[in-house]
Order: C-alpha cells, then structure tokens, then sequence
C-alpha cells in the first residue's frame, strides 16, 4: 500500500496551483523515493516535472512503485476543502482505483476525508537527456515573475538574453517594445541578487503564455533557477521549500520559438 | 445511428490553430480571409513554436474519440477545453492531415470531388467488374433511384420513407406524387427518345390515382402569349414557376448537365412578373472558393421612415459577374465602418463581416416575399413577432440616381407580402377555417 503524510499540507496546494494551467490529468507515480510526477502540455511545448522527495514527508510508505492517474480540476476540488495548515495525509491500496486524502487539522479535532477516482491515463515516458547549460541565471522568483507578468502586456514572446553583463528580458508587440535588464549584482548574501552563470552567451525567445504559467510557482520558493543553451530547451526549476524543509522541485521545460518570419 | 454535433466555431479553431503552431490569432485570421478556407490556412501554418517530443502518430480511432469528447463538452469552459483539445490534435497533425482535421471540424470536408468524377469511378468499375461477378447487385438501388425521381418526387419519397415507423394515425402530410417525365422502362433507358415520346410512354404505362399519383400539368405551345397566361395561372395556384422544355427536336434528356432543352421559367425572370426592391447595402461577408478575395455575399436593408431605421432584410449573393463583385468590393471598401449605426436593425446571427455606412441603394428582384425570424424589416407589420425577407433575391443594378432615403420602405414592404397570391389564399383560407394555425 501507499500512504504518505506531509504536515504541511498547503504545499500540495501550492504544488497544484503551479501546475492546474499547463496540464489537466496527470500521472502521480509513487516509489520508494518518492512522489514524481512528469507530464507535456496539449500542445506539446512545456513539460513538467514534479520530484517530491520521500524525506520531505512526515512519514511515507511505499510498499509496491505505482501510478495513479488523476484529474487535476478534481484534485483542486478536494484540496479547496482544506486549510493551509491542515496536516494532509494520502492513501491508497495496491491496484486500487480510488486514493483517499485526509485532512486533520493542527489540533487534531477536526478531521476530513475524500477519496477519488483514479483515471487511466495513456503514459509516454520521456527521457530529459542530462545537459550542461551553457547560462544558468538564479534570481529571486517574485522578480521573474514581475518581469514575465509586465512583458507579456508587449507580445506575445519573451526573448531572453544572457551575456557577462547580466540578463535582457525583452518583448515587441503592436504598442511597442519593453526591455527589461538585470545586472548581475554582487553585494553579498543580499537575498534579492541575480547571479549568473556564464559559459557562452545566449539568446532564445519563448512564448509568454507558458512563461506566465510557470510563474505560478514563484509562490513556492524564493529562488528561480532559469537553464539556457542554444536550440535546446529552457529549463526553469523552483525548490519546492520552506525554512526548516526541503520537499524537492518543480521543473518547467520549454521549448524555444522559432525566429519569427511573419513579422 | 445518434447524429452529434461537434459544436466548434470557426473562430475557435483559428484559436486552436494558433496554440499549435504558436502564430498570432490575427496572423491566422487574416490568411483565412485571403485563401478563403481554413483547412489550407491550418496545412501551411509553418510553425513557430518548436515541440519537446513529438506525439505520436495520429490513428484513425484516437481522432474519433477526441472529437466525440469534444462533441461530448458542455457546461463552463467548455469552450476552452475544445480549444485544448483541438490543440493537442492539430499539433500531432503531419502532411496535409491538419487541412482535413479542419475541415472536418468545421463540417466542411471538400475533398475536390464532383459529381462527374463520380459518374465516370461508376462507368469504370462497370466495365472492370469481371463477367462472371453476380451482377443482379448492379446497378446499386439507390443510383437507380438518384436518376429516376426528379429532386421533387425524390422529396416526396424521402416524406414517405421518415413516415414509413409512424403511426398510421399520426401521419398527416399527404403525398402526391406528379409524374411528368420517363427515362428508364422495363429495361430500356429512354434518355435518347424525344420528349414527345417520353411522355407519351409515362402517360401509356402509368396509372394516375387521384390525391397520390398524377401526371404534372402541361401545356403544349409555340406561343410566348400563352407561356405569359399559364405562368400567370400557375403562381395564382402556388406554384414557383414553369419548367419550359423543347417537346420534339433536340429534346433528349440531358443527365446531371446544363442545357438550353430544359429552362426554368419562375415570376420574377419575366420582366413584368416578380417584386423589385431598391435596397440599401449594410454589411458584406467574406467571399469563399471561387471569392476569395472580393465579398461572397452583402447584407441588404429597407428603410423605415416612421424610425429612421435601416431594417435587414436579405442576405444577398446572386445576379453579380466575377466583374460586378470586384467593382462593388473596391466601392464599397472605403465606406467600411467599425461598428454598425445605431439605426441598423439586424440579428446577430446575421452579422457580416464587413459593416458598411449606408451610400448606396441597389436594385434587387427576388422570387417572393416570406416571413423570417432573422431578418428585421416591416417588424410587427406582418407578424407581430417576425420579420419580411426576400426569397432568392438577385441583383439587377446599382441605382446610382437614389438616394438611401428613397429605399423601398418598410411599410412598401409589408404590402408587397400581403398582396402575394400564397398569402391571399392562406389567409382567405385561414378566415374561414381556424383562426389558431398559425403553423406554416
């Protein structure tokens, strides 16, 4: 059987409301060592990858490696039933078709339980080949997500460039153009510096739809790690993390655009 | 079998179209007005956006499911999950499988084939179909038919076969069926043989049984006075017009082709017969096929001087050359406006593509006149509910010596309804019968 507690259950709420734009069934895959979760957009551009680690549990148990194919509109559903500090505690036999979630809350005299049906989904395992990238940019995630909020108002793409100065951000549409540069500040341990790691310089540009649905995630961790080499997709990791836990990431993959020849 | 409607608008697959390939919405709706069909748009839509994996093959049996899901959606966002999973459908789309994905999607699958085409794939297996095949299956029944009933008399068997499971009690339409033609007896096709003949063999072999099976009226002439006085007398019975056909010489019967043998005669071809209108043009739709490019259609109004109203009143596509739509297109094309006048009365059914500000008046000639639910003019004169429009109303001139205010008006408009024989008998009929039947 699984079952698995996280004593802070709003995580997952978090966790979901990062991904409820981009995918609407997914395929939670239980292990050993831990809760993963890998799926593609409809349109096969973005993928995510959700890696909870089995530490980040309060308790966890994973007898048999399983899948369970849920309905994400579902999920939201039942997690809107609980309060943020609500200790959650997931269940579900092997080969069941039901997995239930408990809710108790912090002074344990109140408790709530749903199950819901499991889905069959068609699974396509997909291989992210390891890459070395050749900028890796960290940055405070409220700042990234600011800045892909404020551009998109401009176009309906966001290049991104990185050079030894810093980071360009910029997009054109029918009002105009907006740029939006990050200089690479070095005042030390300040908490809202961008760092940046530079092999060689690139420039790639991204729809902002995605781009936008990705920031969701800002609210899950400080940080945003931004991975870019040339022809390959960005890579935007957030740590799934509070002060005294570390739960694992949340990994957004984005295919490039192609330069534009309409325009 | 359960018919579904996929329920999908044009404007969400141009939205679908754009998630797939990462072009702007308004990139793909302008290539849609200039190649005049979306299928094409949605093939040649070089995608900007690259994919991680690409998804697999489409089969046959996946599209099907996902369209009867996307039949199958309704309720909130239903839209938007369309979209998405048009989306996901047009991005696994190789070759040309995303011109007929759209098409379909739209209900509109041409697969450029024509009906001669068709007669000469028949012709061919004929002949290939080896002597010793059973042919007793040959010809197929239905074609068989297709070529024996007029398109009239093939309406009436189709009322025959929808009422074939009804109750005998229940069916109340009565089916006549008029006979005015044979091309095929006893083994023989009679397609050569002069009309003359034709009928006399139809009239020789059949058996008329009043109420259920009676030869069409004829009248046999050389003179154009007479032609004149039966059509007369023909629409006075409710009739739409007169089938004038050559009897002896150059009279064979001309399959699924154009000739000058048969000529359809209705009211309005006669100059003196039919209603002519002077209208003012409001709104153009976006030519397809064949015009792409200039405007297929023009929305046309009367005028209601009693509120200054501009009222729709038909839809209008027919009586232009090629020439004519491309002048009316370049003359009308400075007068576009954003937004209708707040004195255009129309449905938004009926919204065009295209509004125009009201310069110019045309004449158009039109079958008869009919109520309708869509078009706004003589409103409450009528019907206190629906509105006038024109039956297969064409374009004679641009009358360029009227001014807009000189349109034929509402009022006019109601009159020439109610002085139509069919709506004469009707309502004498309706006097003296039953008042309530107001269902026709």
């Amino acid at each position: 059987m699984f079952e698995a507690r996280l004593a802070e259950g709003g995580i997952l709420k978090k966790v979901l409301d990062a991904i409820k734009e981009l995918l609407n069934e997914a395929s939670f895959d239980c292990s050993e060592a831990g809760l993963q979760l890998q799926a593609m957009d409809n349109s096969h551009v973005s993928l995510v990858s959700l890696n909870l680690r089995a530490e980040g549990f309060e308790n966890y148990r994973c007898d048999r490696n399983m899948s369970m194919g849920m309905n994400l509109a579902s999920l939201v559903k039942i997690m809107k039933c609980s309060a943020n500090d609500d200790v959650l505690t997931i269940k579900a036999q092997d080969n069941a078709d039901v997995v239930t979630f408990v809710f108790e809350s912090k002074n344990g005299d109140r408790v709530s339980d749903f199950d819901m049906k499991l889905m069959n989904l068609d699974q396509e395992h997909l291989g992210i080949p390891e890459t070395d990238y050749a900028c890796v940019i960290k940055m405070p995630s409220n700042e990234f997500a600011k800045i892909v909020r404020d551009l998109s108002q401009f176009g309906e793409s966001i290049a991104i460039a990185c050079s030894k100065q810093g980071v360009k951000f910029s997009s054109t549409g029918d009002i105009g153009t907006g740029n939006i540069k990050l200089a690479q500040n070095s005042s030390a341990d300040s908490d809202d510096k961008v760092v940046v790691d530079l092999q060689e310089p690139v420039t790639l540009t991204f729809a902002s739809r995605y781009l936008n649905s990705f920031a969701k995630a800002a609210g899950l961790s400080e940080k945003v790690t931004l991975s870019m080499s040339p022809d390959v997709p960005l890579v935007v990791e957030f740590k799934v993390a509070t002060s005294d836990n570390d739960y694992g990431y949340i990994r957004y993959y984005l295919a490039p655009k192609i330069e534009d020849e309409d325009s | 079998m359960v018919r579904v409607e996929l329920g999908v608008a044009e404007t969400n697959v141009m939205k679908a179209i754009a998630q797939a390939t990462g072009r702007s919405l308004d990139k793909i709706k302008s290539d849609a007005t200039a190649a005049g069909d979306l299928g094409i748009v949605a093939e040649s839509s070089r995608s900007t956006q690259k994919t991680l994996f690409q998804p697999p093959p489409l089969t046959v049996q996946a599209v099907f499911n996902k369209l009867k899901e996307v039949a199958g959606m309704t309720g909130s966002s239903s839209h938007s999950k369309k979209i998405s999973m048009i989306t996901s459908l047009l991005v696994a789309c190789k070759y040309s499988e995303a011109r007929y994905l759209a098409r379909s999607l739209l209900g509109k699958l041409r697969i450029g084939l024509a009906e001669q085409s068709l007669l000469q794939a028949i012709a061919q297996a004929c002949f290939h179909t080896p002597p010793e095949q059973d042919r007793s299956e040959w010809p197929p029944k239905k074609l068989d038919c297709g070529k024996k009933y007029s398109p009239e008399a093939l309406k009436a068997k189709y009322e025959e076969e929808a009422y074939k499971d009804a109750d005998e009690a229940e069916i109340k339409v009565q089916v006549c069926i008029f006979a005015f033609d044979l091309i095929y007896l006893n083994g023989e096709s009679l397609i050569k043989k002069p009309l003359i003949e034709r009928r006399e063999l139809l009239r020789e072999h059949f058996q008329a049984v009043t109420g259920e099976f009676v030869f069409a009226t004829s009248l046999d002439t050389d003179s154009m006075e007479e032609v004149q006085e039966f059509l007369e007398e023909s629409v006075k019975g409710n009739c739409e017009g007169l089938m004038v056909k050559t009897l002896d010489e150059k009279a064979s019967y001309e399959l699924a082709k154009r000739s000058q043998k048969w000529l359809k005669l209705k009211k309005d071809y006669m100059d003196s017969g039919g209603d002519s209108l002077d209208l003012v043009v409001i709104g153009g739709f976006n030519g397809k096929g064949k015009r792409t490019g200039t405007y297929g259609g023009f929305l046309l109004a009367c005028y209601d001087p009693d509120e200054e109203a501009y009222q729709t009143i038909c839809k209008l596509g027919t009586g232009f050359s090629d020439d004519d739509l491309q002048k009316h297109t370049e003359s009308l094309k400075p007068h576009i406006i954003p937004n209708p006048k707040s004195y255009y009365r129309f449905n938004t059914q009926l919204t065009p593509d295209h509004w125009f500000d009201a310069v110019q008046v045309w004449e158009v000639k039109c079958a008869d006149l009919s109520l309708s639910p869509v078009h706004t003019a003589a409103e409450g004169m009528a019907d206190p509910q629906r509105g006038i429009s024109l039956r297969f109303p064409r374009f004679i001139r641009l009358r360029d010596d009227k001014k807009i205010e000189d349109a034929t008006t509402a009022s006019q408009v109601a009159d020439m309804y109610k002085s139509q024989e069919v709506v004469k008998n009707s309502t004498d009929k309706k006097k003296g019968v039953d008042d309530d039947d107001d269902f026709y």
